[in-house]
């Protein structure tokens, strides 16, 4: 081979080797764009899922408003009645403000919900009171006022140990909620 | 100096090497060819190739917000869910936990003087604790004193249901279910 065939041969070979680096950046660009057009339609997907999700959460705002408001104006009763302890020195207090002074018997206990975590516990009051009719019914509304969430499981009115006695045998129960605790609705959708 | 001139140079040499062919004269120009349009398309697909990567890298950044967003929203709305959980939770619980006073208060106004309301129990129903159960004892009484009663009750947006009543002598017994009525 001589010299100019050879020259020939390697500019022939330069030509190749461009070409073929040519192609190869020509590809890596093709890729490139088609990352780029995914990317920009990814984008696209997820600004649609933003305006679905900011649509629900503003939806679930404002259906729920009323509920969670409820839920505010009711906070800082379940925080007056927090433990056992809270409970009954209410209802002592009560007893003491309103005057009554004959408690045939009082009693307290605690039950607990395993399954509820929302209202782990709730105090069982039981109370045997006697006294002027308007007294035993006001202390009840007194009471009830007190501890608005207590629910008066049974309350009984009979006579009194004179005529102007009313005794009143009254069970409530009184709930220990827990705000940071999961709703029942929540756990029951877990298990 | 001898005469004789010599034209060394000047004699017809033969070629070192063979001539190429006609065709492969192009050979140069096809590398001059490749070289600039290499350049040229090169430069572009560089071009191309960055704008590319800045448009990419600017969707995943969009991406990145959206999904950014995405999450905080959904933070929101799980917060949101678990509020109104307990609030219905509150609500249930509240339901179940009207107060009690007001009705005995009523029925105890209900009767007249001259009767004497010697028992009155009311028990909240485990099931449905927004219904009570409801049962007096009067002496002396008569239907028309249920019937004030029951009145009385219905003032206060509870329903009798099913009631049940006996008289046996001056005692009238009186048995109902109070079912709360909403408005």
């Amino acid at each position: 081979m001589n010299p100019k065939q050879l020259a020939c041969v390697v500019l022939m070979m330069f030509i190749g080797a461009m070409t073929y680096f040519a192609q190869i950046v020509h590809k890596k660009v093709g890729t490139m764009k088609k990352s780029a057009t995914m990317a920009k339609q990814d984008a696209t997907t997820a600004e649609g899922s933003r305006q679905a999700a900011e649509i629900l959460t503003t939806r679930t705002k404002v259906e729920t408003e009323e509920l969670r408001r409820f839920l505010q104006a009711w906070v800082p009763y379940v925080d007056k009645a927090q433990t056992e302890q809270e409970v009954e020195s209410t209802i002592e207090f009560s007893l003491r403000d309103r005057g009554i002074t004959l408690v045939r018997s009082r009693k307290t206990e605690v039950k607990a919900s395993r399954e509820n975590k929302f209202i782990p516990k709730s105090v069982l009051t039981t109370v045997v009171i006697e006294d002027e009719y308007a007294k035993v019914l006001n202390w009840l509304g007194d009471l009830e006022k007190r501890l608005p969430m207590a629910r008066v499981k049974a309350c009984r009115f009979t006579g009194g140990s004179s005529a102007r006695q009313l005794r009143l045998d009254i069970s409530l129960e009184t709930p220990l909620i827990n705000l940071a605790g999961e709703s029942a609705a929540k756990t029951k959708k877990k298990a | 100096m001898s005469d004789y001139v010599c034209h060394d140079f000047k004699t017809p040499r033969t070629d070192t090497s063979k001539r190429l062919p006609n065709s492969f004269k192009l050979v140069p120009v096809a590398f001059y060819v490749a070289l600039i349009g290499g350049t040229y398309f090169m430069t572009n697909d560089w071009l191309a190739y960055k704008r590319a990567q800045d448009e990419k890298v600017a969707a995943e950044n969009v991406k990145k917000d959206h999904e950014t967003a995405i999450q905080k929203l959904t933070e929101e709305k799980t917060a949101l869910d678990a509020e109104t959980g307990k609030a219905q939770e509150v609500a249930r619980w509240m339901e179940g936990a009207r107060n009690v006073q007001p009705l005995s208060v009523a029925i105890a106004r209900s009767m007249p003087p001259e009767v004497r309301m010697s028992d009155l129990t009311i028990e909240r129903s485990d099931q449905v604790p927004s219904n009570l159960s409801l049962s007096l004892r009067i002496n002396g009484g008569t239907a028309n004193d249920v019937a004030l009663i029951e009145s009385s009750i219905t003032r206060l947006n509870y329903r009798s249901y099913s009631p049940q009543q006996s008289k046996t002598g001056d005692v009238v017994e009186y048995r109902s279910t109070l079912v709360r009525q909403e408005q």
